[in-house]
């Protein structure tokens, strides 16, 4: 299907009928940050007093959180718990980073030998209609982890329609087959040379204002730089210096796939909960005997940046960042990852 | 595939002391757990915690699995007090296994330390079982006393097989022990195989594995033919977690059995 413009006074119908079936999600602003909220059709009005924010930058929260959720049940003895039959969604204004974070838990859960049904369960029953970044802050990077500040064709893996604001109205780029029939559900017409170099126009700024902000690429060696630096200890202690150790970056990071496994006793047996970790923490790598080959905190630091930088790219081909920069903004010591890198 | 984070019931058939602190665990899982020599298995004991072990006895028996375990922690600590009919929880196997088939026409030095010897028992037990396969098998195993040995039962018939060859030592003796004084290390000073051909494999406590390794490298072994059974915090079994994280592996999906030539570039692989 070719792009197609909807028209602004079309766009409840389509919401109305995109949401029939399914829960949908959309960016809300809330003060100065935008939220991901539920849109309720049973309480019509209910989220009249949260605008929109499909022209802003990605939610505060990671996009991770609707399907590698914070908390979960996953086993339980005696008997057996099987991942329950998820409900369907639409996540109505996600951004081209939240499909990069994604992808990374896409070779993380379902691409190696074992596979998380949990996960899986609820990716597949999530339809994700992405809206370009028109206005990129100061903090997001994305340029410079291979990203863009919209989605296209190639992002179909985890995108399925592309979503621009437009003059009037918006303009919906199918990505994947499911996208195609969301688009279908809309009262349409096929997009005008105006409308999509409008289109082009705006991703273009947002595209040239990245580049002002983020004029230099890290290294293409940068995932050897790190490796060079294991035992630098000196550089990683010097970045690491204002670092209060909240574990603030990797909970709002989209990309950490970290995560702890703790049982409790229940009745005659236990309970598992599946719950986020984070590698700064100083149990994480700590074995049973009590050695710990991370006890100090310039070794979680390194290791961030080795599994995010180093490893990963080795490994899967794509960092495991998003630049989406939400690790920065809740810094309280701002270590900007740019700059660590820059220096690397 | 299911629920990757739900274990099998297994239930507890027998237990037997190896040491004050060292038990041996038979379990009969309500279904096979078909792992091969060199994985392990996540244990959970119920509303404890989950670790990770790996199986000492044959993975030619299929029905049960024997899991030699070290009182250290609080799950551990919760499972000695665990009793024959009681139910655990199984998840796995997990890992990679000794690629049997690289050792095959090769002399096998085995090297154990401790409890160490649990895995490496289900190792020596793959290699007797069809032994035709493999050059001769030395095992070297060192412990702090004669009262810390595993296996003490099982070693006399070891020694009887054909193309075995053990050598025992301790830290600290007693007056029965007629056997060498030492640590492990002690036992390599003359290596009776083609170092260059031979592949060794070593399991023990971090400092022992270092020190064997290099002992091993000294003598000629190439790193490619050194596997070592690395100690990490591996949670889940299944690469996700990212805890058993060492340089660029995950030790639960690409070990817990690396070559010396995999981890040689890691600074301080034996912590």
């Amino acid at each position: 299907m070719s792009i197609q413009f909807l028209a602004q006074s079309s766009q409840s119908e389509w919401i109305e009928s995109l949401s029939r079936d399914a829960t949908l999600f959309f960016p809300a602003l809330t003060k100065d940050q935008v939220h991901w909220q539920c849109l309720d059709p049973a309480t019509p009005g209910k989220d009249d007093d949260a605008p929109w924010a499909l022209g802003h930058i990605r939610a505060a929260e990671p996009v991770k959180s609707f399907f590698f959720t914070p908390r979960e049940k996953v086993a339980e003895m005696p008997g057996k718990l099987e991942p329950a039959a998820p409900g369907k969604r639409v996540l109505f204004g996600a951004k081209a980073c939240d499909i990069v974070a994604l992808r990374v838990h896409r070779k993380m859960y379902l691409e190696q030998e074992f596979k998380d049904e949990f996960y899986r369960g609820r990716r597949e029953n999530t339809l994700i209609i992405v809206a370009d970044c028109p206005v990129p802050e100061d903090s997001c990077f994305c340029n410079l982890v291979h990203g863009r500040p919209y989605a296209t064709d190639d992002d179909r893996d985890e995108g399925d329609v592309a979503l621009s604001v437009v003059e009037g109205g918006w303009l919906l780029e199918p990505l994947s087959d499911a996208g195609d029939k969301l688009v279908a559900l809309a009262r349409t017409t096929p997009a005008t040379e105006a409308q999509l170099a409008a289109r082009e126009a705006s991703r273009q700024t947002a595209a040239k204002r990245l580049a002002e902000t983020n004029p230099k690429q890290f290294a293409p060696d940068t995932p050897a730089r790190i490796w060079k630096r294991v035992q630098d200890d000196a550089f990683w202690s010097r970045h690491a210096a204002d670092c209060v150790e909240c574990y603030g970056c990797l909970m709002a990071c989209p990309t950490c796939y970290c995560f702890l496994l703790y049982d409790k006793a229940k009745d005659q047996g236990m309970e598992r909960t599946k719950v986020w970790d984070a590698c700064y923490i100083a149990a994480y790598a700590r074995v049973g005997g009590g050695a710990n080959p991370r006890a100090e905190f310039v070794k979680r630091f390194y290791n961030r940046f080795f599994c995010k930088f180093s490893h990963f790219p080795t490994w899967q081909k794509m960092p495991a960042c998003s630049g989406c920069g939400r690790c920065y903004k809740v810094c309280m010591g701002k270590i900007d990852i740019r700059k660590v890198l820059a220096e690397v | 595939m299911g629920n990757i984070f739900q274990p099998i019931s297994a239930e507890i058939i027998k237990t037997i002391d190896e040491t004050p602190n060292i038990r041996t665990f038979v379990l009969r899982p309500e279904q096979e757990v078909p792992f091969l020599a060199g994985q392990f298995i996540e244990l959970t004991m119920p509303g404890y915690g989950e670790a990770p072990f790996t199986p000492s006895s044959s993975h030619f028996k299929r029905d049960i699995i024997e899991m030699t375990i070290m009182k250290v922690g609080r799950a551990t600590g919760a499972l000695f007090d665990f009793k024959v009919g009681d139910t655990v929880g199984i998840r796995g196997p997990y890992g990679a296994r000794y690629p049997l088939e690289k050792f095959e026409g090769r002399d096998i030095y085995i090297v154990g330390g401790g409890v160490g010897l649990a895995p490496l028992r289900a190792l020596f037990l793959a290699l007797t079982h069809e032994i035709d396969k493999y050059g001769r098998i030395f095992l070297r195993y060192g412990a702090r006393t004669p009262d810390d040995i595993v296996y003490k039962y099982l070693i006399p018939e070891w020694e009887k097989m054909k193309k075995v060859d053990i050598d025992l030592s301790v830290d600290v003796r007693d007056e029965r022990w007629m056997k060498k004084v030492g640590v492990v290390t002690c036992l390599m000073d003359e290596i009776p195989c083609d170092e260059a051909k031979s592949i060794a494999v070593v399991c023990g406590p971090p400092i022992m594995m270092k020190f064997v390794t290099m002992k091993l490298l000294e003598a000629g072994f190439k790193g490619e033919h050194i596997y070592l059974s690395m100690e990490t915090n591996m949670s889940c079994g299944l690469g996700h977690c990212g805890h058993c994280k060492l340089g660029p592996y995950f030790t639960c999906k690409d070990g817990p059995v690396l070559t010396w030539d995999q981890v040689k570039d890691i600074p301080d692989p034996f912590v």
